[in-house]
């Protein structure tokens, strides 16, 4: 599915924090990773994740390191810094509470 | 779109601040070019077809730059004020080693206390700085503005009025010496780019000319009015070759 591209830019960051509050991932990891758990319905230009990654990671909430996986391939993965860990949660009690609001206004709405 | 002209066109566009910075990301965006490239052809795709597929899920080269430009953009002005400023150092450094020397020559030549040369220094302190500003305040405008000569004098002529209410309010009994030099650098560097030799002695010359013709002596030196124009021509040409040690040394910062 093709969502608003602002609506993506606004919850890429989210999105970025919450999967790498898991695990410490790669950007071809987590583009995977979003189609999966979306079951294909995300879908963005996979270039536009770099620059996200890279603010979050001027901010301070990520930091990164290559590594050589098992087919000697170097990849750069990003892992959360406590202040990123923060954000992490920070955004995600956000968006509910922001989904919430929508939500409740859009079922007015309908009803 | 081949992938390393991908990667080189994002790379170009994103003006990214430092060497490795700019490394670094081009290996990133390589790396994950190569991995949807790799899934592309398991699914069994030729190359052309995997080249196609890598260029429509990564998206165009100059919206990804783009995005780049803007996270680095304060890193990159904050990189470009300091540049200039070291710049406008060593150019007020030269002007002053210049005609410095200039004047030292002159007065040994001439039999005179070097000292009573240095009787006006507070007021040539002003005049360097003026040089400098007049000099790199056109070069400024030549790289913001390389298609457009009338625009390119628009730093100029802002500096210019900027320095004019300053001088006119710390000295301004003798606003006119840094005023003249401000110009005559300025006109010097306008008329170096013209491809004929030595016509930029023009541009340092006339404003002299015409402030001597205006104001009279502007400085206790004037009774060599050569001399002084001897000072801003060779300082010019000491300018024009700083200006291009710095192109060398920060080009890539400035492209």
């Amino acid at each position: 599915m093709q969502f608003d591209r602002e609506l993506l830019k606004g919850s890429i960051a989210l999105l970025i924090l919450k999967l790498l509050s898991e695990r410490d991932m790669y950007g071809y990891e987590i583009i995977q990773e979003s189609v999966r758990r979306s079951q294909d319905a995300f879908e963005f230009k996979e270039g536009t994740l770099y620059p996200a990654l890279h603010q979050l990671h001027k901010r301070g909430y990520l930091r990164s390191e290559w590594r050589t996986g098992e087919n000697g391939k170097q990849r750069k993965y990003y892992s959360l810094t406590a202040a990123g860990r923060k954000a992490a949660r920070r955004s995600e009690q956000e968006w509910f509470s922001f989904t919430k609001v929508v939500n409740a206004i859009l079922s007015k709405a309908s009803s | 779109m081949h992938l390393d002209r991908i990667v080189s066109r994002v790379i170009l566009l994103a003006r990214l601040p430092g060497n490795k910075r700019r490394c670094e990301v081009e290996k990133e965006l390589r790396s994950h070019l190569d991995d949807l490239a790799e899934e592309a052809r398991s699914q069994g795709y030729d190359d052309e077809a995997a080249a196609r597929i890598v260029r429509m899920r990564f998206g165009e080269p100059e919206e990804v730059a783009a995005g780049f430009a803007s996270v680095y953009a304060p890193e990159r002005l904050a990189k470009r004020i300091l540049q200039s400023a070291i710049l406008v150092a060593a150019s007020t450094m030269a002007a002053v080693v210049v005609i410095g020397t200039v004047q030292s020559i002159a007065a040994i030549c001439t039999a005179t206390s070097i000292v009573s040369t240095l009787r006006d220094i507070h007021l040539e302190l002003f005049g360097f700085a003026a040089i400098a500003a007049g000099y790199c305040s056109l070069y400024a405008g030549e790289r913001l503005f390389p298609t457009s000569p009338v625009r390119a004098l628009l730093p100029s002529v802002t500096v210019g009025l900027w320095l004019a209410a300053v001088f006119g309010w710390l000295i301004p009994q003798h606003a006119a010496l840094p005023l003249t030099a401000f110009t005559c650098a300025a006109s010097g560097r306008l008329l170096q780019r013209v491809p004929i030799p030595f016509v930029w002695f023009v541009g340092t010359a006339l404003p002299l000319l015409v402030a001597w013709a205006l104001f009279g002596r502007l400085i206790s030196g004037w009774q060599f009015p050569w001399l002084v124009w001897l000072g801003l021509t060779i300082s010019c040409k000491a300018l024009r070759e700083i200006v291009r040690l710095f192109e060398r040394l920060f080009i890539e910062d400035f492209a």
